[in-house]
């Protein structure tokens, strides 16, 4: 069984569909990216799972039990095994409560309090490598990279099975973002955790996923191992995507595949493949509406594929 | 770094280096003092009468001369301050906790609960504050404690919707998202994360309200709608003066001057509050 | 020399603070010729809003100019009276900021602002009016007449970018400044804005000068690189040079760091560790040191110049010396 199962979940505001059935499955200790730009809808996933944002439609499973539109009282016991990390890294921490306190918070949450509340808060800094002394820190003292770490040490406070972490590399410089990356390799390794990370950053997938999911506009596009992905993008939006990647590299001649526009609004959403005005290969074929197919582990939503960069 | 000062002795600091602000320091520390140690400072019982000597200029034996009925004016003016604090502190605090409360409760509850508290604050706001002092009065008498309450009702929406506006742009942070997601309380939200990032605006305010209320308190009671005689108040004080102040000018003043220096020392003193609380609120974000 | 734009020569700017003085920028040289791209890259800390904010004299009221020139077109800008500076912003000098969401107006229209910008223009207001559509189409917004009298919010992130980058070109700019102009926006967004730079700055033939922390962006963008950290200049060269031989230990870590050239997925990504030193209290000798792998004892005692390595490359380290000293 699945530790999360996403399936066919919906979402609206008012007319606007910002997600328009998106269904996925990560497995227990499994990191799955879902990868979007903005607007795609892929903020709106992780907080509908999280609870924090309404799902009209669809199924979200975790463990087996279902948690879309399940009251809080139903998901109480399960924020100890569903944690989230913010994009914000500073702007995350409530900014009157020392490290320390912020760290240990989901203890006092979950009325567990005969813990020793300032050894967890030590062992959890050990853990993403911050000194001890920061647990009597201010949010606003830390700087970006350091207040992504204790985001980090919260999150695995009570020791959950599935971590949800919104853009984690936003806003770090390049040398710091290894670290982070780094530890979260580390920790998953070491604790068995599953995760699922969004981001419009193709570099940091790479090294994080062990799967991937493309988003356009409130659904997938694409879905498979992240070497499948990387190797034979078979969706034209993919494939853009993994072409917008400059290098650091003066002379490297990218074959860059340039996407017409701007996205759609999703008030007016385009009949057939949505993504066909601005794809480069579309073809009459494309005015028809694709369908989700899966062939081998391999998810793709798409009327004309491209095998090997190219189009069929 | 550990924290060289406590925060409120780097808030004292910030104000006191304001001229002006440290000049509403010394008026309020003053006025505080007298109020607080009246009792020993006083050289005569501010209700003890001596028709003898009434009606006197100001002398070395009284500072400020004697009223109609020979009591000591100035003694009758710093037992004043005394009242006015015992109005002013309760009824301000006493609002800005219960506005506070129902203010937090309106920005971060139902829809239906917020609708239902911006009818009650407006219905109180639309009350001339005096009109409502004279209804309670009729129903209930005139003395200190209906004061207190008639102005604390009528500042409570004030301070609620101060409150309501900080809680709904305070709601959709991130950290507050952060505190959802791990299944935080609503009171846990509000009572830990929400407030103490609340209290530091309604203080201020509470700062600039406290010479309002003073004021307030002295008109009700010019109108005889305030505190009991003999019990002295600036607002009494000013009353006799003014049908006396033929006979002696100096009812008037030991009445008015007060009320000038309080508002003054107040304002001041929360004007800069507001400056040295601010940038920091915003620099801890 | 003629054709050198913008010279820095060896400025040093300090902030005051109660902790002391933040030594933000020390000794930074490097210049700008006419219709050249160059990039500066960095990361927090490094001071290149010190320096943006020095070349264009906005400075915060703590800011001391301890020494060194700022030569646009030969003059010394820190020199210049205010009103001759006026003169220069928007006009000879104008620039491009982060964050399209906050660089607009949100009660004007976009044809107010981009008619308020040609003030020193004599034309009419039509012929304005004319100007600013040919300006929105030259940077790509489609209907550009009729789009000039939406305001900034009816635009997505993207458009209000490229929009202030027509209004930054509208005055044809002998350097343009663009400030992270792409940190914000998506990847495929990112492109579209590089390669429309790069096509408007053949047309109008400005020099830009391009700050980011994006190696793959200033690979792309850039004819010479500068590289900061911590305040000072570690390495400057045309960009070739920067990424095929860099002679910087910050700068061949940068490269390392930079995910974009690792192809295969990598259990361990190679990071500088450590923390950028603080401003106030800074180490001696090289500024680096503290987190080099390669430090010798030199460098804890003595700050390494920016010296010249062969033509065109300069770069601030002892390991460059360790032939000269043998």
């Amino acid at each position: 069984m699945s530790l999360l199962n996403v399936k066919d979940l919906k979402t609206s505001y008012g007319p606007v569909n910002v997600l328009a059935g998106v269904s996925f499955t990560v497995e227990p200790g499994e990191t799955y990216a879902l990868v979007g730009e903005s607007g795609s809808g892929k903020t709106t996933v992780i907080r509908a799972i999280a609870g924090l944002a309404p799902a009209q439609e669809g199924s979200v499973k975790f463990d087996g039990q279902e948690i879309r539109g399940a009251s809080e009282r139903t998901l109480r016991p399960l924020r100890k095994d569903i944690a989230m990390m913010f994009q914000d890294p500073v702007g995350s921490l409530s900014p009157r409560l020392t490290i320390g306190s912020l760290i240990t918070e989901p203890y006092r949450i979950q009325g567990m309090k005969d813990r020793d509340l300032d050894a967890e808060a030590k062992r959890l800094l050990e853990m993403v490598n911050l000194p001890a002394h920061f647990a009597s820190r201010y949010p606003y003292q830390l700087s970006g990279g350091q207040a992504r770490r204790v985001g980090v040490a919260r999150a695995l406070a009570l020791e959950p099975k599935l971590i949800l972490a919104d853009e984690p590399t936003a806003g770090l410089d390049v040398s710091v973002q290894g670290e982070l990356l780094n530890l979260l390799n580390d920790l998953r390794e070491r604790l068995g955790l599953a995760m699922v990370i969004i981001t419009h950053n193709l570099n940091v997938v790479r090294h994080v996923a062990d799967r991937m999911g493309i988003m356009y506009l409130g659904r997938l596009v694409e879905e498979g191992t992240t070497e499948a992905v990387f190797h034979d993008p078979r969706h034209p939006y993919t494939r853009c995507l993994l072409s917008a990647n400059p290098e650091p590299d003066p002379d490297a001649r990218l074959e860059r595949i340039a996407l017409k526009g701007e996205p759609p609004s999703l008030l007016k959403r385009p009949s057939g493949c949505e993504f066909r005005e601005r794809c480069p290969f579309a073809q009459e074929i494309c005015t028809r509406t694709p369908q989700w197919e899966v062939d081998n582990g391999h998810g793709l939503r798409c009327l004309a594929p491209l095998h090997e960069g190219r189009a069929a | 770094m550990a924290k060289s000062r406590s925060e409120l002795g780097q808030i004292i600091h910030g104000v006191a280096r304001d001229p002006l602000g440290l000049m509403g320091l010394i008026i309020v520390g003053t006025i505080v003092f007298c109020a607080v140690f009246a009792i020993w400072i006083v050289p005569y019982d501010p209700v003890a009468m001596n028709i003898k000597d009434r009606l006197q200029g100001p002398s070395a034996a009284h500072f400020l001369g004697t009223d109609q009925l020979g009591r000591d004016t100035f003694s009758r003016v710093v037992m004043g301050g005394q009242v006015a604090l015992k109005v002013a502190l309760p009824a301000v605090f006493g609002a800005m906790a219960i506005g506070l409360t129902l203010g937090m409760i309106a920005g971060y509850g139902p829809k239906w609960l917020d609708n239902l508290l911006m009818l009650f604050f407006d219905t109180i706001r639309s009350f001339p504050t005096v009109m409502f002092a004279l209804a309670v009065v009729a129903l209930v008498g005139p003395s200190l404690q209906t004061v207190v309450l008639v102005v604390m009702a009528t500042s409570i929406p004030t301070y609620g919707r101060v409150a309501r506006t900080q809680t709904l742009t305070l709601r959709n942070s991130e950290f507050i998202l952060a505190e959802r997601s791990m299944g935080a309380s609503m009171k846990r939200i509000l009572g830990v994360h929400m407030l103490p990032n609340i209290v530091g605006v309604l203080a201020v305010l509470a700062a600039m309200d406290i010479p309002t209320v003073i004021a307030l308190e002295a008109g009700l009671s010019f109108l005889g709608l305030g505190v009991k005689p003999p019990t002295p108040s600036w607002g009494a004080l000013l009353k006799d003066g003014y049908s006396l102040i033929r006979q002696t000018p100096w009812l008037v003043v030991g009445g008015g001057l007060p009320i000038i220096l309080a508002t003054l020392g107040f304002t001041f003193l929360g004007e800069s509050l507001r400056d040295v609380v601010d940038p920091k609120l915003r620099k801890q974000r | 020399m003629s054709d050198t734009l913008l010279e820095i020569d060896r400025l040093s700017v300090d902030y005051e603070t109660a902790r002391g003085d933040l030594k933000a920028l020390r000794d930074i040289s490097f210049d700008v010729r006419k219709g050249e791209i160059v990039g500066i890259v960095g990361e927090s800390g490094c001071g290149k809003s010190t320096l943006i904010s020095s070349i264009l004299r906005l400075t915060a009221p703590n800011t001391r100019f301890r020494q060194g020139e700022v030569r646009f077109k030969g003059e010394d800008l820190l020199q210049l009276p205010e009103r001759k500076m006026r003169n220069l912003r928007g006009a000879d000098i104008s620039i491009v900021f982060q964050d399209p969401m906050q660089t607009h107006n949100p009660v004007l229209s976009i044809g107010q602002q981009m008619l308020d910008i040609q003030h020193r223009s004599k034309t009419s207001k039509p012929e304005k009016r004319t100007r600013a559509a040919k300006m929105l189409g030259a940077v790509g917004i489609p209907d550009p007449e009729a789009r000039l009298d939406q305001f900034p919010h009816e635009f997505s992130g993207g458009m209000r970018q490229r929009i202030a980058i027509a209004m930054a070109l509208m005055s044809e700019p002998d350097l343009l400044i663009a400030d992270e102009p792409t940190t914000a926006l998506d990847a495929t967004l990112e492109v579209q804005i590089i390669e429309r730079l790069q096509e408007l700055q053949q047309e109008f033939d400005c020099a830009i000068l391009f700050i980011s922390h994006h190696l793959g962006v200033i690979a792309e963008l850039c004819d010479r690189v500068v590289v900061m950290y911590a305040g000072a200049v570690v390495e400057s060269g045309e960009v070739r040079e920067i990424f095929h031989d860099p002679k910087h230990p910050y700068t061949r870590r940068l490269i390392d760091c930079d995910p974009g050239h690792i192809k295969e997925r990598a259990r361990v990504l190679p990071t500088i560790p450590g923390e950028v030193p603080d401003l106030a209290n800074l180490p001696g000798g090289c500024i680096f040191r503290d987190r080099c792998d390669q430090a010798m004892a030199r460098c804890a005692s003595e700050v390494p110049p920016l010296a010249q390595l062969k033509e065109g490359h300069h770069a601030a380290c002892w390991l460059n010396h360790k032939e000269a000293a043998e």
